[in-house]
């Protein structure tokens, strides 16, 4: 019974966001509030031999002064997602070295934000700069600087798995095609910086913070160690976040505002500019890969062969996390029997990597849909026709890859026709040969995907060999208020995906209500949100994990509803049905209970009850998804759980003498099962596909060879504006997923995982005329004005 | 640091006040004012989150020093919301899902206002040149621009 999910229903949240009523971290002002500003090393790479910050501490209005040396006696070090193979000491600020230009060397809190960054002027540092390690490939050379000479190398994770017979696969192939793609660092900077106040409770010595992290079940976890306080005396309160697409984590900087909090003697705010988001929060990994297909002559793919080189910059909180998401997609949509994948993490002096839109999918898709439409370009076969030749068939499902992961449902075959249907494919490659007849540069591109939803953080033993945490999964609440009014809450802060339109969707649909009727809260507090360590707005799990733990605790409350009315009405359970904001039996007209009569009995009129039933009307509860498991003893791995699939199709014309590229069309078909919200769904495909084109064709963090961040700004780190891109035409198949609990798979990631590659097939489709293969991006009109003058 | 006295309209109410003279139009409206709902997304005038009216045209908050404003009246998305419910440009937002994060959102208001205050019958490109100095990370631009057109289309005439 489905009234209100899988309806187009415009957001409950919408009415605050459009009215400049919502609330942000920086918008939150605490009594007393001190603001920080941090002062961040210059060098890439450097041994800090001198730190004064004595005559800062003097600047009136500055309240006080942190250094890592203070950090060192005041903390403790910041516990890696993975532990290194030697522990190393992570500290919220840099002690004794640097390794990245913009790493916070120091911090200082003052009366407001200004007086705060003139006295970073008064703090001397004195640097010993040593060699910057930028480029991954370099630092894996046993001659290369060390990061943390401790280590002994760069290398945190190097490692060859195999899947399969891939040596007799290649020995048995007509052929074998090898190419070598980059992938640049960019990331999708939410429009909203990251930040945190933070506010210490002398007398209890507790903490509360507020921040727009937006994993705070793991962040809590590092807090409570690095403070040396029990979690009961911390607090984190998330309000409404502007956008975060898995860049919106630094521990280090809430431990900087406690610190200095617990000195002053008042809450601390810190809030990035936007200089220190583009140059110090968060990149994706750029990185190198090789890959091998070994083929037949009909096209058929039997084995993938692939070398990743990731790089990590200075991150120690969740290195190797893109190499192991990577092997969730390494075969991408393709009935590849066999795959062996050699893992570079290494150390690089360069802004932390980190989780951004994907994590490491981009890339590997981008990989095997470059080398699939080169496959083609060598047989001479349609891109299209390659591909229907290797996809896993609809009827192979759930499809379980060589590397362990197990494709639940779709037709992906379907997928693609549907997108050529839509594009008119055919008339499309009619009208670029009349284009280019008449001296057009036209191109179409193709890319498909699957798209993984759900991590499961088992895959971590791969690497270390023992297991810390595992699975996925997540936690929520619903009550019914003693006035009869419904309330959710969920441990996944949303970050502007519209979880309190959605939540209330479902929650409406079991208790018998409209979604105007239940109030979701905003965000998250641990204080009174349900919530596990594995909370958070990551991996695309809240269709996996956060909709069965408000289904469950939905139903408890459901359950115990129909449970007091059949006592008080004297019927069985089983006659009574909830609609209408009332218990009825079902069948008769009349009104029952309604939930505010039924909440009266459980609240206040206890002796109603029925015996034994406790009082109350709120319910919790935490769902696993039930396809995680450990690492086999082979080392097969499902890394991520269930699989949403996309095909795009793009049309590019480049002009001659510019080397500008103009997207003209870009058509979407996705799949992500049951949509709960359509209209929410559409628009995470627009801004994931829209992420994919920019990595394509604009956004890049380029280093020079001093490890120094060239383009450090949004005028140099290029975003899609309005009219870099057109509108995205999307289309939709559903085939639910029978392993979540209402049929949803994962949107969140989506096009940001096949754009840039469908873009690039363009592109080079395009430039045909000119023999150019497009290996790296992003494709700026530098280089193709170059491919075209070559 | 010196202060400066200021006197200007700020959503057709008057403000009066001393601030340093380094504040910028949006701590002033931020900070001293409590106008939360302009947002800074850069400081460096090339999101266009901070984006307000001044005397009815779009201006980057985060690039004006308070100082400037002498005189001037400024609108901000609290101005430009009315008393109770939403605009037709906020209803056409709404329907059409043109914000999801909603950080943009402030700043895309102002920008479409003034499109719409000028060219009642905007052609897509049109729409799509006058938000262009305004970033969106979330929604790809598809919706924010239907939702313009929308609102044109219901603009009385």
């Amino acid at each position: 019974m489905t009234r209100w999910v899988g309806r187009p229903l415009p957001r409950k949240e919408d009415g605050r966001l459009l009215a400049g009523r919502g609330r942000y971290l920086d918008d939150v002002t605490r009594p007393g509030q001190l603001h920080a500003a941090m002062l961040r090393s210059p060098h890439a790479h450097a041994r800090i031999v001198g730190l004064d910050a004595g005559e800062a501490a003097t600047v009136p209005g500055v309240h006080a002064v942190l250094t890592g040396a203070d950090a060192m006696a005041a903390s403790r070090p910041i516990r890696p997602l993975i532990p290194t193979p030697v522990p190393l000491d992570d500290w919220c600020l840099a002690v004794d070295r640097v390794r990245y230009a913009g790493e916070p060397v120091a911090a200082v809190a003052a009366i407001d934000r200004a007086t705060a960054e003139d006295a970073l002027e008064r703090i001397r540092v004195t640097y010993e700069p040593l060699p910057a390690v930028v480029d991954p490939e370099a630092a894996l050379r046993s001659d290369s600087p060390l990061l943390y000479p401790a280590l002994g190398t760069n290398v945190l994770w190097h490692d060859v798995l195999t899947y399969g017979d891939v040596t007799g696969a290649f020995a048995r192939a007509d052929g074998v095609l090898h190419e070598r793609f980059e992938i640049q660092r960019y990331a999708s900077t939410p429009l909203e910086t990251f930040g945190a106040i933070a506010e210490h409770d002398a007398g209890l010595d507790a903490y509360t913070f507020w921040t727009n992290d937006q994993r705070p079940g793991l962040t809590l976890a590092i807090l409570a160690e690095s403070l040396a306080v029990p979690q009961s005396r911390l607090r984190l309160i998330t309000p409404d976040i502007g956008g975060a697409f898995g860049n919106k984590r630094r521990p280090a900087y809430l431990l900087v505002c406690a610190l200095l909090a617990r000195r002053a003697g008042r809450p601390v705010k810190y809030v990035e500019d936007r200089l220190e988001n583009l140059g110090a929060l968060m990149h994706a990994c750029n990185g190198v890969m090789d890959v091998e297909l070994a083929y037949r002559g009909d096209g058929t793919v039997l084995a993938l062969r692939v070398r990743d080189v990731a790089d990590e910059g200075r991150n120690l909180i969740s290195p190797t996390q893109h190499n192991l998401i990577k092997l969730g997609n390494i075969v991408n949509g393709y009935r590849i029997g066999a795959v062996s994948y050699e893992a570079y993490s290494v150390l690089t002096t360069k802004c932390p990597s980190g989780a951004n839109r994907g994590i490491g999918k981009p890339f590997m898709c981008f990989a095997v849909e470059r080398a699939m439409t080169l496959l083609a370009r060598r047989l001479g076969l349609d891109p299209a026709e390659l591909r229907l030749r290797n996809y896993v068939r609809r009827d192979e499902m759930p499809y379980t890859t060589p590397p362990g992961a197990q494709y639940d449902s779709g037709d992906y075959a379907a997928t693609l026709r549907r997108a050529l249907e839509r594009f008119d494919y055919d008339g499309e490659r009619r009208r670029q040969a009349d284009g280019r007849a008449s001296g057009r540069l036209l191109g179409i591109g193709i890319a498909t995907s699957v798209e993984p939803a759900g991590t499961n953080l088992a895959s971590y033993e791969l690497i270390t060999g023992r297991r810390a945490a595992s699975g996925s999964a997540e936690a929520a609440m619903v009550r019914v208020e003693p006035d009869g009014g419904v309330r959710a809450a969920v441990g996944d802060p949303a970050c502007g995906q519209g979880y309190e339109t959605v939540v209330a969707q479902i929650v409406a649909d079991e208790l018998g209500l409209t979604p105007g009727d239940v109030h979701v809260e905003r965000g998250f507090d641990s204080a009174t949100t349900p919530w596990l360590y594995l909370s958070g707005n990551y991996s695309n799990k809240f269709s996996v994990t956060d909709v069965g733990a408000v289904l469950g605790a939905a139903r408890a409350v459901r359950d115990k509803l129909v449970r007091i009315a059949a006592h008080r009405l004297e019927v069985a359970a089983d006659d009574l049905e909830l609609a209408d904001g009332a218990v009825r039996v079902r069948g008769v007209p009349g009104p029952g209970f309604t939930l505010r009569e039924l909440a009266r009995t459980a609240y206040a009129d206890v002796l109603g009850l029925p015996p034994g039933e406790a009082p109350g009307l709120e319910a919790r509860h935490a769902h696993q998804n039930p396809l995680a498991r450990p690492v086999g003893a082979d080392r097969t791995v499902r890394s991520q759980l269930v699989f949403s699939n996309a095909a795009h199709c793009c049309l590019v014309e480049i002009d001659r003498r510019t080397g500008v590229v103009r997207i003209l069309r870009h058509v979407v078909v996705h799949d992500c099962g049951r949509e709960l919200n359509p209209l929410i769904v559409e628009g995470m495909v627009h801004g994931s596909t829209v992420h994919g084109l920019g990595a394509a064709l604009l956004e890049e963090f380029r280093y020079d060879a001093s490890g120094q961040l060239l383009t450090a700004t949004f005028m140099d780190y290029l975003k899609p504006t309005a009219l870099d891109v057109p509108d995205i035409e999307v289309d939709r198949l559903e085939h639910p997923s029978p392993f979540t609990p209402l049929g949803a798979k994962g949107v969140g990631e989506g096009g940001a995982i096949p754009a840039p590659a469908a873009v690039a097939s363009a592109v080079e489709d395009a430039l045909a005329a000119f023999d150019v293969t497009v290996r790296s991006l992003p494709i700026t009109p530098e280089r193709v004005w170059r491919w075209l003058s070559a | 640091m010196s202060d400066c006295s200021i006197r200007l309209r700020v959503n057709g109410r008057a403000v009066e006040r001393t601030v340093p003279a380094r504040r910028s139009l949006a701590d002033l409206l931020r900070e001293d004012l409590g106008l939360t709902g302009t947002h800074v997304g850069c400081e460096h005038g090339v999101c266009g989150a901070c984006t307000v009216l001044v005397d009815g045209r779009t201006a980057r908050s985060c690039l004006l020093l308070a100082v400037q404003l002498e005189g001037a009246e400024v609108t901000t998305v609290e101005g430009l919301t009315p008393p109770a419910g939403l605009s037709a440009l906020q209803e056409a937002f709404r329907e059409c899902h043109a914000l999801q994060c909603g950080f943009c959102t402030p700043g895309m208001l102002a920008a479409a206002h003034e499109l719409l205050a000028e060219n009642a019958t905007p052609t897509r490109d049109e729409i799509r040149a006058a938000i262009a100095g305004n970033l969106c990370m979330c929604t790809g631009y598809v919706n924010i621009v239907r939702a313009i057109e929308l609102a044109a289309h219901r603009l009385p005439r």
